[in-house]
């Protein structure tokens, strides 16, 4: 008898196991509670991730505050309700963004590989329901080669994201000589200066998207060329503010002469 | 009796020269006109496979299509569910992996638009054919790059960028993406815009916001892309439906006001008869008469913006003739192609001299005005050719607005100049421009 409960359970496993959940909705906390027993990797890696409880973000800010809606979760508008500006941007302007969104998948497979067309954002960012950041510099770079090689090669993987990191490499470059350059100036402060240096770091930031990304624009135009600029306008703003200062010095001797 | 001759033979002689000189100067290690300066970087092979792929030695073996199927499918399924969905995937005229990458494991190829041109011959040529137009263009993209003087002299893991959009030359997965290569995809204009946006050309955001751009964006996705793009097809144009009608692949073709980079006469015979054909192609939905005023438009648009232009290039000349610049040319860290009073050592103002590398190793004055020319003038230009007037209006106030700055500009650098040379003191420099941790790097190791 007691054989025949167990296979019959069995067999109805699916039924039962879905039936005792209500429909919500649901706190934050209750999503933690119950996820805690059937997916502790995914409430580990939201913990120590960037969307942990220091920044605010609870479950439902991407889910819903109902069950069922990883679906609705893996699209990318969810994403770019947050994360505007060139952090996502560069993304749309991209191919992956370009082909993700004419050819809209309704998100119902697992962010696995050969599962989409186009990675979307959750795709590399929280692959196979790592809730952390599977892209950050931090993070297993074994982790994006295997991401991206779910549909390129891994030659091909492995020789991009070297370009993508050399590439980042000049723009840190050039924000190192944009630093020293203001260090050394005769009043480091000043109010131009700073202006020059917040936009370098932007135009910094703007590489390393392009990079990521694989938006040529962020790369280049917004990035490489623009950090140039920066470059002359700093040197402009100290070496004419000297150039100032030696010529205040003389009308002293020429009035004496 | 002799002269004549004379001058034939030398003539005929400094042309043959200077063939065999270019011909020389192309065959480096890199490609274009300086690639005996230069070496690529590996991943170049994927931007330009005819001249720098090389196959990996890895797998040995020649494989038949369903093999290469069978084993990429856990290798790399996305590729292989691509594929599937592709056109050339289906039943009776399946074209297989090998039919583009070769069947020799150790002699795979990316395939060049050559291959492609195998099958689409019609498509092929046309692309091809377009070189005859000039600039701009598709097909000539990556020997503009590569013959750019800012791509020998800066890091090539920084000139990287460049490459990936001027590909379009050199693959066709620029607007067909591959693996599924769908037509209807590259007739939308998100299949244009990773390369067309940004500040020298926002032909995504002028156009998205212009009447064409806003229709497209509210019923885009419902309309049936599998269509041809002629007359009667579309409710409005996209990218393709004006520069690629009737899907000729001569994007270029109809170029008339060459980019905005330079000034062209619209009142040629040839460019009156590249204007009846814009007239007819809006005469597909508009009246003739109407779009017969808004190309009239863009004209006034482009005169007034060469009229800014021409007289900042003036500032700018005048500050060049009077030695005025700030740092001089020679104390500009010497580049590879500009070693400090070497022939390339001149400061570039104005199109025909080479604006467009006026970017980096320049004074601010004259960042100012590349920016004022490569940004203000074609974001205006741009907003213009798409019907979007709010960004006509805004890019005609940042030129002024630049215009304005030089102006200012200059008349420091020439009160500055007139001060010193009164106390008699030469200013310069400092050595400021010479050294930092990327000018270091780029005279070290680039």
């Amino acid at each position: 008898m007691g054989f025949i409960a167990l296979l019959f359970s069995l067999v109805t496993l699916p039924l039962w196991a879905g039936e005792p959940v209500p429909p919500g909705p649901f706190t934050d906390a209750e999503c933690v509670a119950c996820h805690w027993k059937w997916d502790p990797m995914v409430i580990e890696t939201l913990r120590t991730g960037p969307h942990g409880a220091e920044s605010g973000v609870v479950c439902s800010d991407c889910h819903g505050d109902r069950h069922q809606s990883a679906a609705q979760a893996r699209q990318n508008p969810v994403c770019i309700d947050c994360h505007k500006g060139p952090a996502s941007h560069s993304y749309a302007t991209s191919k992956h963004g370009v082909i993700s969104r004419l050819d809209r998948s309704s998100g119902d497979q697992p962010l696995q590989r050969g599962n989409y067309r186009a990675p979307g954002c959750a795709y590399c960012h929280l692959h196979d329901k790592d809730h952390g950041d599977t892209m950050v510099p931090k993070s297993d770079p074994m982790a994006r080669q295997l991401i991206c090689s779910g549909c390129h090669s891994p030659r091909y993987v492995s020789e991009q994201l070297a370009a993508g990191q050399r590439l980042v490499e000049v723009a840190e470059l050039k924000m190192a000589e944009a630093l020293a350059l203001i260090q050394g100036a005769p009043e480091p402060g000043a109010e131009e200066l700073k202006k020059l240096e917040a936009g370098t770091k932007d135009h910094l930031s703007n590489v390393r998207l392009g990079a990521g990304h694989q938006s040529p624009d962020y790369q280049w135009w917004h990035g490489q060329p623009a950090l140039d600029g920066d470059l002359i306008r700093i040197r402009d703003r100290i070496a004419t503010e000297r150039r100032r200062k030696a010529m205040e010095q003389v009308p002293k001797q020429r009035s004496i002469k | 009796m002799r002269t004549p001759l004379i001058v034939l033979v030398l003539s005929l002689t400094a042309l043959a020269s200077g063939f065999a000189y270019v011909q020389w100067s192309k065959g480096g290690t890199g490609a274009g006109l300086y690639s005996r300066l230069w070496s690529p970087d590996p991943v170049q092979g994927y931007w330009d496979p005819a001249k720098f792929y090389q196959s990996t030695q890895m797998v040995e073996g020649v494989f038949q299509g369903e093999q290469c199927v069978q084993c990429h499918e856990s290798i790399t399924p996305g590729i292989v569910a691509d594929w599937r969905n592709s056109r050339h995937a289906k039943a009776g005229e399946r074209v297989w992996c090998s039919a583009c990458h070769g069947d020799d494991h150790q002699r795979l190829h990316l395939p060049t638009p050559e291959v492609c041109g195998g099958c689409h011959e019609k498509q092929h040529g046309e692309f091809k054919d377009e070189a005859d137009y000039g600039f701009p263009s598709h097909v000539l993209a990556m020997d503009r790059a590569l013959s750019a003087p800012h791509f020998v002299d800066k890091p090539k893991a920084e000139v990287q960028s460049c490459v990936q959009c001027h590909s379009v030359a050199t693959k066709c997965d620029s607007c067909h993406t591959r693996h599924r290569f769908d037509a209807a995809e590259a007739r939308r204009p998100e299949a244009c815009i990773t390369c067309h946006s940004g500040p020298p050309h926002p032909d995504d955001d002028s156009y998205f916001a212009s009447a064409h751009g806003r229709l497209y964006l509210a019923e885009g996705d419902q309309w049936d892309w599998s269509k041809p793009l002629v007359k009667g097809n579309y409710k409005v144009p996209t990218c393709a439906y004006c520069h690629m009608d009737g899907g000729r692949h001569q994007v270029a073709r109809k170029s008339l006001w060459k980019f905005g980079l330079q000034e062209i006469n619209p009142h040629t015979s040839a460019n009156k008869a590249l204007r009846r054909e814009w007239i007819g192609l809006c005469g597909d939905c508009h009246e003739k008469e109407q779009a017969r005023g808004w190309l009239s438009a863009l004209d006034q648009e482009r005169k007034q913006a060469w009229q800014k232009l021409y007289a900042t290039e003036d500032i700018l000349k005048g500050l060049r003739a009077d030695d005025l610049l700030f740092p001089a040319p020679g104390e500009r860290p010497p580049y590879p192609l500009e070693a400090p009073g070497g022939p390339g050592s001149k400061v570039r103002i104005g199109y025909f001299e080479g604006q467009a590398s006026a970017f980096y190793n320049v004074s601010a004055i004259e960042r100012d005005y590349f920016e004022m020319w490569y940004f203000d003038n074609l974001g205006a230009y741009k907003a213009a050719a798409h019907g979007h007037w709010a960004g006509v209006a805004r890019g005609h106030k940042r030129m002024s607005e630049s215009m304005q700055r030089i102006e200012a500009g200059a008349r420091d650098l020439r009160a500055l100049g007139e001060a010193e040379r009164k106390a008699g003191i030469k200013s310069d420099s400092g050595g400021l421009w010479q050294g930092g941790a990327y000018t270091d790097h780029n005279r070290e190791r680039n």
